[in-house]
This record gives C-alpha cells, structure tokens and sequence, in this order.
C-alpha cells in the first residue's frame, strides 16, 4: 500500500520536474537575441568596461582555484582593473584545442576575447591575412611605452607584417635549445673520451653496442631516439647548410628544403639498419617509451629539449635512482660537414607567443594598457613568480623560489607561466641573467649539467629568418608538409641500406608535390627581395 | 484545395474522412512536433554552413559574406593525391571492419546467450563492455606497451621462445591485424547489448518444440536464434554500410603511426590536418560533403537491396 | 556421441571462449588500476603490470581532495541523468509515430531525420546557433544539441516495428487511442532495448566533452570527462609545445593519471548491473499471457 502511493509521489514528482526541464528548454529556445543585446547596451556606455582575456586551461588548477578565478586573476583585477575601471573576464582555452577554439571564437565576433594568443606563427599569419587582426601601432605609441620598451624592436619584429603590427610578440627569455647527452659510465667503462664529432659519436655509439658496457643484451640502446624534434632536429642540423650566415628557414618542415638535409637522412638510415637507435622510435611521438628507456638505464645517447632531464624528480633523478652507478654528461656531438665541421644547431628565434587584439574588439585600448600594465614595474615578475619575500628572495639580482614557502603560497603562481604572456620563461633581463635564474629553479645538484647543457646548446647556434611578409605557402600546406616530414625521417630511415635512395627520392618527391615545391619557390623570392 | 472540380458530395466526404483521420492521427502528430523541431532548429538550423565547400571562406567576414567560388574547391580536393589515398584507406578498414568486427558482437551475444549460469552470464557481461569506457588515448599507450617490437610484451614472449619479433605496429599488414584486433576488442562487447536486448523477445516455445525434434544446439542457434535477431542485424548493417566512407578520428589516428601512414591516413585525419589545424575549413567542408553524399546513397541503397531480399529495411 | 555429451562440449567451449574475452578485456582495467596504486618510480620504470608495484593511495587522496573534481563528478552525474531522460522521451515521441505505415508524411519525416545523420552544418555554425539561442555556458548546450540521435532513433523504430502486431491490433480494436497504447503496451514490451538507448544516451552523454570544450567557459560546470581529457591531454601535445620552451608545465604523474581514470570510469560502469535486469529473457512471453 505505501509502496504504491510512494510510487504515485514520486511518478508525480518526476513528471513535474520534467515539465519544468522541458519548459525551461523551450524558454532557453525562444528568449534568444534579447537579452544579449541588453547586455551590451548595458556595458557601453564609457562606465565600467569589461575587458576579456584569453588564458590557456590546462585543467591543473589547485582546489580552491579556477582558472579564471584564483590569486592572479584577482591581482591582475586589482592592481590594473580596478584603478582603471575595468572588469577583467578571463576566457579559458582548453590548451590542446587552442587553435580549433579560437577559430570558432573568431568567427563568432561577439565572443572572442579582447586579447588573444597563439604560438603557431601561421595561425597568426591566417588571421592578419584574412583581415581579422587590429593593428597596434599606433596604440602601441600612445598606450604602450613600457611595453615598447619591454619588448625592444627585435622582438616587435616578429609582429609585424608589411609595415604593420598585427601581433604583440611575448619575449622569450632564453635561445638555447637542444643539447646531447651521454653516459659517461659507459664511456669510462669502455676507456672511451666523450665524442666531439659526428664521426666520433658513430665510433662511440658502435662501440656501446658491440661492447655492451650497461650488460642489457637486447635491451641495449645505444642512441635513444623519438619520433619527436628534439630527436631528430639536433641530427638533422648536423649535416644542413644554413640558407645564410647563421640563419635557417624558419619552420620545421621547411627542414627538407636545405641542402644536406640527404645526408642527415642518410646518416639516420645508417644508424637505423645497424640497430645503433631505438627500434620503435616512429611509434614514440610522445617521448614516452624514450623516457622509460633512458630512466632504465638502458640508453646510451640521447639528444634533447635544454633542461628537459634536470628537473626535480625528473628522468636524471629516477635514472639515478635505477642505477645508482650511471653518470650523465653533456655533450656536443655533432658537427656539420657542410657548415665547416661546426656544431651547428637550432635556436629559438627571440618571441614567444602571438598576441594578438581581433578587429571585432571594441576594447583594444584598454587591451593594450593591460599589456602595458604587465610590462610595467615589478607586474611581469609577480605574474609570474609572485610576491617577493614570499614567493621568492632576490639573491644577486635573480629571483630565488622559496621552496618552504606553503603550499597556499606557491599555488598562488600555479599557471604563472600562461598568465604572463609577454614572457616565454622567466624574463629577469638580458639573456644570461634569464639562463642564470633558469638554472637556479633546478635541483642543486643538477645545476652543474644544467650551466653545461645551456653553454653547449647556445654553440654554434642557427636562428630562423624573419621575413615581413607571411608565406603564403606556410599557411596552406604548411600542417602537410609536417606531416610528410615524419613520413620521410621514418620512411628512410627503416629502407634498407639499398633501398634508401629509392624510398627518399619517392617521398621527396611527393613532399615537392604536395606543396613542397611552392613553398621553395615562395621562399627563395622572399629571400630575394630581402637582399 | 488541389481538386477544385470535386463535386460538394465527394468533398464532403473526403473532409469527412480527413477528420476522422486526423481525429484519430493528431496525437501521433502531437508526438511527433516537439522531435521534429528539435530536428529543424539544432540540425536543419547550422546546416548553412554547408554553402561554406563552395566559397572562399573567411573567418571574419563570415559564412553569409565570403566570396562565392563555385566548385573550385572541390577541383582542388579532387586533385590532392591525399584524398584518394584516405579514401581507399577508409574503404579497405571499413570494409575489414565490416568483415571482422561487425560479427564479432553477434557471435558473442549469441554465445552470452547460451550460457546457463547466472551468476557468469551476468558477470561477464559486465565486464566485457568495460573497453568501451577507456579512452583511445589509454588504449594506445597500452597497445604499444604489448605489441612494440623492441619493448613489447607480446614480441618478448615470442623472442622467448626463439621466433623472430614481429614489427606488429610499424609494419603495415600486420599493422591492420593489430588493427582490427583492437577494434573488435574494443567494440565486441559494448555491440552485444543491442543483440542482447532483441533475444528477449524470442518464443522460448520454439526452442521446447525444437527439444522435441531432438534438434541440437548449433541448429537451434542457426533456426531460431539467429532468425529472431535478423531485423536488428538488418538495420545494423545497413547503418553501417552508411558509414562505408565516414570513419572515427581516434583509432585510426592512435593506433596508427608515421612508419604505416600509407594504410592509417583516412579521410577523418586528412580532414583534421587540413581543416582544423591548417584552417581551410572550406576543402574540409567539401570533403565532409562528399561523405555525406556518398553515405546518403550507400544508406538509401542498401536499404532499397535489403528490403527486397529480406523484407526488412529502415524506411 | 550422446546428445548430453554434445550439450557439454559445447557449453565447455563457449564458456571457454567467453572466459577469455572476459580476460582480454579486464586486463587493462586491471592494469589502469594497478598503475593508480603505484609509486611513479615503479611505472615509469615500466614494472607495472597487473598488480602494483610500492602501493600507495596517494593519488586517489589526491583525486578525493580536491573539490572541484568531486563537484564535477555530481554535477556530471546529474547531467547524465538529465539528458537521458529527455533524450528517452524525444526518441520514443519521434520513434512510435514512425511506425505507423498509415501516418501521412512518415516517409517525409524519415527523410528529413536521416539526412541529418549525413549532413551537418560544421562546427563555426553550431557555435552561432548555440550562441544565438543565449546557451554559451549553461547546460542546455549540453543537453539540446543531441537530444535525438538518429541512429537510436532508427533502432527503436525497428524494434517497435518488430513487436507481434496483434497485441497492438486487438489494443485498437478496443479502441485504445495510440498514446494509450503507445504507454500501456508498446512501452512495457519494449523494456529491453528501451535500457539498452538509456544506457547508450547515457554513456554517450558521460563521455561526452568535446561540446563542453566548445560551449562552457565556466569551470563550475566543467564535466568529468573534460577534466579527465585535460589531464591526459596534458601529456599528449609535445609537438604543439615545443615553442613553449620553458614554459612547458610538468607532466601530470602516470599515477594521479590513471587514478583519475578509474575516478570518471567507475560511476558509469556501474549503471549497466542496475540495467541488466532489463535484459533476462522472457519480458515478451510474461506480457503477452499478463
């Protein structure tokens, strides 16, 4: 009996509250347009303005923190909303869907933040192209001298296109880029010196394989290797010619389009076939099985990102840790044959991301003067590392973290790094303070490899070409030639020793025809016009 | 309104019978109004965009405004090597799948069905659906962690025993193994509930006059069993066969990889790379058109063939 | 060879069979498992398998502490619960009437849903719509886009079709009108593959995130899996960052990975042993005589 009549309540109840979804799904329907025009009319009128932000989610957020409310949201509110009159909202992008939502967001008009970013430069070519970017100078002199001043003519450089400034470039605070390391346990066990040429490192890498000196049987690597640039970019541009003086074409797939790039690929494919690198390094684009291999003490050479290895508790640590008895050196393997036998390689060009106002933003001066604002005094410093004394001491002009500060405290800056987006890293001042106040965040005792790695990776660096006008080519077949770039590397590098020739001049052929080829030629006329 | 000569009598009646009808018929269109509107307003409404495969399309000026451009781009996708190289990708893994995973539920129901004990039958249910739930990316991290040639647990047990590793994932025809193994891992279970579901309704009848007949188990499944799930298969593989040229992004992008590109690349990838990353929205319209239109055809057709032989069909 | 004979060998084989699907595909759940209860030094040394290795619940602490997650968690189970049933009540108010071979317009209206299977406006159009009808973060951007997906819609038409059409037949007689039989005869015959649409809304709904990425810029109402899909997705983007040089976050550890993975897994799971009652055999034959 009360089971029945509980049975009619609650068949009642969820009917009402089905009537009520259902309602309200209608109203949501119907009441469009409206209310949204309100809300604009609302914040027009020169009171209050809201200013909209783009900040990356990367879904790592400390409890009680959201993205787009914590403790440097509520700073930057603070300290340059309120004084100006300003509601800072901040817009989160899901950080491995950027491009693909602010697309949707550009699209819109409506919705897209005031100031946003990216780091791919054809993204922001795109946008510039179709006429979707505010130009900036002109606020930039009015609105922007710290900012200008900040930034310097270089790295506003990488902003500009045909005489105009369509991007806020970020500064990035350190070039240095890839560096190689090795076990200096193997080598002593083999009596062998650290290896200082490309040749040198063939011997030495042949050597830990025939000899074995980690005893790991089939497990042994002598070269660890991904299918990831930090991988295969230190060998590559140990055999290409830079296009001039110490400059190189600017994007990774423009790679094939300099003369040597064979006979990196030749090389690759040797060490393949003689089973000198990792077996399955084309399955390996995340770095995983790589950092499984090195951690284990299993490999024996490896290229990588500066620093990547040193951090606390990072792949050093644990190798360590597996291996009491393993040593890890730095060092600087390759030498280009066709660059005078130097150590030629990659760095940074001088920018971080592309930040950039959209056309449809009524709010682009008060953007600006929150760049500014960043910019200015001790602002970028706190976005980034917090409060001093607190977060962190001066010590000889380089912010040192306080590791015993609470953890309340040091999840102040939890997303520093998005939320100060003039800097890529910790911009202190010139390059070597940054590197100094870079290897001072690492563990103690990995800070000796750290200075090494930074020395041996700023050698002999090539930089990236800027030219002033995009290239075309680059935005349109620019994600396929990436693309097709994997595809050569893997492809010549597992042919066969006799088939090698055959397998690269069919997919270089098919990288020319896909794109390849325009882009050369694009690229060679805008060489040209730069003299 | 279309017979304007109908005399008042005829007419009369015909109103006559049109209100009955719909007397009768108003609650089905009752139904029916709040589905179609859905349909209207949240599929019909975006399907603008459409127009996008035949402009130039710009972000900022909008789908309304970009530039018409006819069918340039569809010159342009149909000239792309990429294309046609997806495009046979895309057939031969859906046609395999075809083959491969679209019985492997059926089986497995089937089988699930003939179990006698609760206790099992319930259990195993639950857990061979379980795959379903874990995410493509988690698959591939332990995919490669068994079938990896220098590092994998499968090619260690295989060197073990003194065969030769085999390049299970970087190889490209053992790579569709690994494949079709993972899809039918992955899908068999999850698909058997649907089959499941239409086994309730057989005659348990059948199978005592079966019993009777001293009919034996194979004979029972091949006569009564699998006769009273054949319209739930029908309408499965004319749904599938609608897919013929449409295939999902993550496994083939997961389990695919750079040294097999040339069977892994389909058409889903093709369009990621040249749509969303490279932002030339309007070849991937043009390509998602060409997709639509073809499964359309594949649908509408392999209905019209099934309802013909089999008397069932969708529509 | 007897008929009993035969009647076991065939048992043995099936459960034989079966048993070791049931093996395949728990041993990762297994293992997922396994990783979530051990040290990161013992997982990226690759030692774990299918038992952990140093066990320690340090990471489901970490899950369990943090409020955000447990808030997405009720929020995403409310969600669920929300667009099945709405999900349920316009697919069988689009289903039935469709089976009626005498509604005049049932071929039009088959059309017009099927085209949608194939044809859709793209994602830029979808954002415009969701933003025009003012549902940019709230939940009904959630709900309303997949309220009827066209394939269950196909499968219960198929199904109700399927029913012996002399129940329905003598309902008419009586003069049943057809919401009347819709409610007290089609839908009580149709319990088996009515749960089986529930589940498939529901699980489709709870692995649903790629529209919250679109739709929601508010964290409150972030669902699980989203948050889920940050965290793996963390991981998987080298390329993209590599310009991010120093500014690439550490990686969230293997374990907090995989205990987060068992964490937005497990509620879901557990729905199908509610539902499996639905699916023992027999509901047709009790109804038919009841």
């Amino acid at each position: 009996m009360t089971g029945n009549t509980r049975r009619g309540v609650m068949k009642r109840a969820a009917g009402a509250a089905l009537a009520v979804l259902m309602g309200a799904s209608l109203l949501a329907g119907c009441g469009s347009g409206s209310k949204e025009e309100a809300a604009a009319n609302g914040s027009g009128d020169g009171k209050r303005v809201t200013l909209k932000v783009e900040v990356f989610d990367r879904g790592n957020s400390p409890s009680p923190h959201t993205i787009t409310n914590n403790w440097l949201t509520q700073y930057a509110q603070k300290e340059f909303g309120d004084p100006n009159n300003i509601d800072i909202q901040f817009v989160p992008v899901q950080r491995s869907e950027e491009t693909t939502k602010l697309n949707v967001l550009m699209a819109s008009a409506s919705d897209v933040p005031d100031i946003v970013f990216v780091y791919d430069s054809s993204v922001f070519y795109r946008y510039a192209q179709q006429g979707g970017l505010t130009d900036v100078g002109e606020l930039l002199n009015e609105h922007g001298q710290n900012l200008k001043k900040y930034l310097g003519d270089e790295t506003l450089k990488f902003g500009q296109l045909e005489g105009k400034q369509f991007a806020i470039p970020g500064k990035r605070a350190i070039t240095a880029r890839y560096n190689g390391y090795i076990r200096q346990d193997w080598l002593d066990k083999l009596g062998m010196k650290a290896p200082t040429t490309t040749d040198e490192l063939y011997e030495t890498l042949k050597a830990f394989k025939e000899k074995d000196p980690g005893g790991l049987g089939s497990k042994n690597i002598p070269m660890g290797m991904a299918l990831a640039p930090s991988g295969y970019e230190p060998l590559i541009y140990g055999f290409i010619k830079p296009v001039k003086g110490d400059l190189t074409y600017s994007q990774r797939y423009e790679l094939p389009l300099h003369e040597g790039f064979k006979d990196s690929m030749q090389f690759l494919n040797k060490l393949y076939n003689e089973g000198l690198i990792s077996k399955d390094f084309s399955l390996d684009e995340q770095e995983e099985q790589l950092g499984k291999d090195f951690q284990n003490g299993n490999v024996g050479f490896m290229t990588e990102d500066v620093g990547q290895i040193l951090y606390a508790d990072g792949a050093l640590d644990s190798l360590y840790k597996n291996m009491p008895d393993s040593k890890v050196a730095a060092v600087d393997a390759y030498t280009n044959p066709n660059a005078d036998n130097k150590h030629i390689k990659s760095r940074y060009g001088s920018n971080g991301m592309y930040i950039m106002i959209p056309k449809s933003s009524k709010r682009s001066v008060e953007a600006v003067k929150y760049l500014d604002w960043m910019a200015s005094d001790n602002n970028l410093l706190t976005m980034s590392t917090g409060v001093e004394g607190e977060n962190y001491d001066m010590v000889d002009g380089i912010p040192v973290i306080k590791e015993d500060a609470s953890q309340e405290i040091k999840d102040r800056v939890y997303n520093g790094g998005d939320m100060a987006i003039l800097a890529n890293g910790k911009v202190i001042g010139d390059q070597e303070t940054n590197e100094r106040a870079w290897t001072a965040g690492f563990p103690k005792q990995n800070q000796e490899l750290m200075e090494q790695s930074i020395e041996i990776a700023n050698t002999d660096t090539v930089g990236p070409i800027i030219f002033d006008r995009p290239i075309e080519a680059e935005a349109k077949y620019g994600t396929a030639l990436n693309d097709k770039l994997k595809v050569i590397i893997v492809q010549s590098a597992m042919a066969t020793p006799d088939q090698f020739e055959a397998v690269y001049e069919r997919e270089m052929n098919d990288f020319m025809k896909i794109g390849g080829s325009e882009l050369k030629k694009e690229l060679e006329e805008a060489l040209q016009e730069q003299g | 309104m279309t017979k304007a000569k109908a005399t008042p009598l005829k007419r009369y009646g015909e109103l006559n019978k049109r209100s009955a009808y719909l007397k009768r018929y108003w609650q089905l269109y009752a139904l029916l109004a709040l589905p179609i509107l859905y349909f209207v307003i949240f599929r019909y409404g975006p399907m603008y965009g459409v127009q996008i495969a035949f402009k130039d399309f710009n972000l900022f000026t909008g789908i309304n405004d970009s530039e018409w451009i006819g069918l340039e781009a569809f010159r342009e996708v149909f000239a792309m090597n990429d294309f046609y190289i997806t495009l046979r990708n895309t057939f031969m893994l859906n046609f395999l799948d075809l083959i491969v995973s679209f019985p492997a539920p059926i089986i497995l129901a089937i089988m699930l069905y003939e179990v006698r004990s609760g206790w099992f039958k319930r259990f195993s249910q639950t857990v061979l659906y379980i795959p379903h739930f874990i995410s493509w990316v988690i698959i591939g991290g332990i995919v490669y962690q068994l079938f990896g040639t220098q590092s994998g647990m499968i090619n260690g047990v295989l060197q073990g025993l003194g065969f030769e590793a085999v390049p299970f994932l970087t190889e490209k025809n053992s790579w569709l193994i690994t494949y079709l193994f993972t899809g039918v891992w992955q899908s068999a279970g999850w698909g058997t509930i649907l089959y499941l579901a239409a086994l309730t309704g057989v005659n348990k009848e059948l199978f005592e006059a079966a019993d009777v007949d001293g009919a034996s188990r194979l004979r029972k499944i091949w006569h009564i069993t699998l006769p009273s799930i054949k319209p739930t298969i029908v309408t499965l593989l004319i749904l599938n066969l609608g897919k013929m040229v449409s295939i999902g992004f993550d496994r083939p992008y997961i389990i695919g990889n750079t040294a097999v590109r040339e069977y892994s690349d389909v058409l889903s990838t093709f369009v990621y790379r040249i749509g969303l990353e490279a932002g030339q929205y309007t070849l991937a319209t043009v390509v998602g058109l060409f997709q639509a239109v073809v499964g359309l055809v594949f649908i509408l057709g392999s209905n019209y063939i099934s309802k013909k032989t089999t008397g069932d069909g969708i529509l | 060879m007897s008929e009993r004979t035969s009647n076991r060998i065939f048992d043995v084989v099936n459960i034989t069979f079966i048993s070791l699907f049931v093996i395949f595909c728990l041993a990762p759940f297994v293992h997922t498992i396994a990783v979530s209860l051990s040290s990161n030094r013992a997982i990226t040394s690759g030692e774990v398998t299918l038992w952990p290795v140093e066990t320690n619940w340090d990471a489901y602490a970490q899950v369990f502490s943090d409020h955000s997650m447990l808030r997405s968690l009720g929020f995403t189970v409310l969600l669920t619960v929300a667009t099945t049933l709405l999900c349920m009540i316009f697919t069988i108010a689009a289903a039935y009437p469709l089976t009626k071979g005498n509604l005049k317009g049932r071929k039009f209206f088959l059309y017009l849903i099927i085209v949608t299977m194939f044809f859709s406006g793209g994602i830029i159009p979808e954002y415009l719509l969701i933003r025009d009808l003012n549902m940019i973060n709230t939940v009904w951007a959630l709900i309303l886009p997949g309220l009827v997906s066209p394939f269950n819609l196909i499968i219960l038409i198929s199904f109700f079709k399927n029913l012996p059409p002399s129940l329905e037949e003598s309902a008419e007689i009586d003069g049943s009108s057809f919401l009347n039989t819709l409610l007290r005869i089609v839908l009580p015959l149709s319990l088996p593959v009515m749960a089986t649409l529930a589940l498939f809304y529901a699980v489709g709904r709870w692995n649903g995130f790629q529209d919250a990425l679109m739709y929601i810029n508010d964290p409150q109402i972030y669902p699980l899996q989203l948050k889920l899909f940050q965290m793996v997705q963390n991981n998987m983007v080298t390329e993209l960052t590599q310009l991010e040089g120093a500014n690439r976050t550490p990686l969230t550890p293997e374990a907090l990975k995989a205990a987060t993975v068992i964490f937005a897994t497990v509620p879901i799971l557990c729905v199908y042993p509610w539902l499996q009652k639905y699916f023992v055999s027999g509901v047709m034959l009790g109804a038919v005589k009841g």
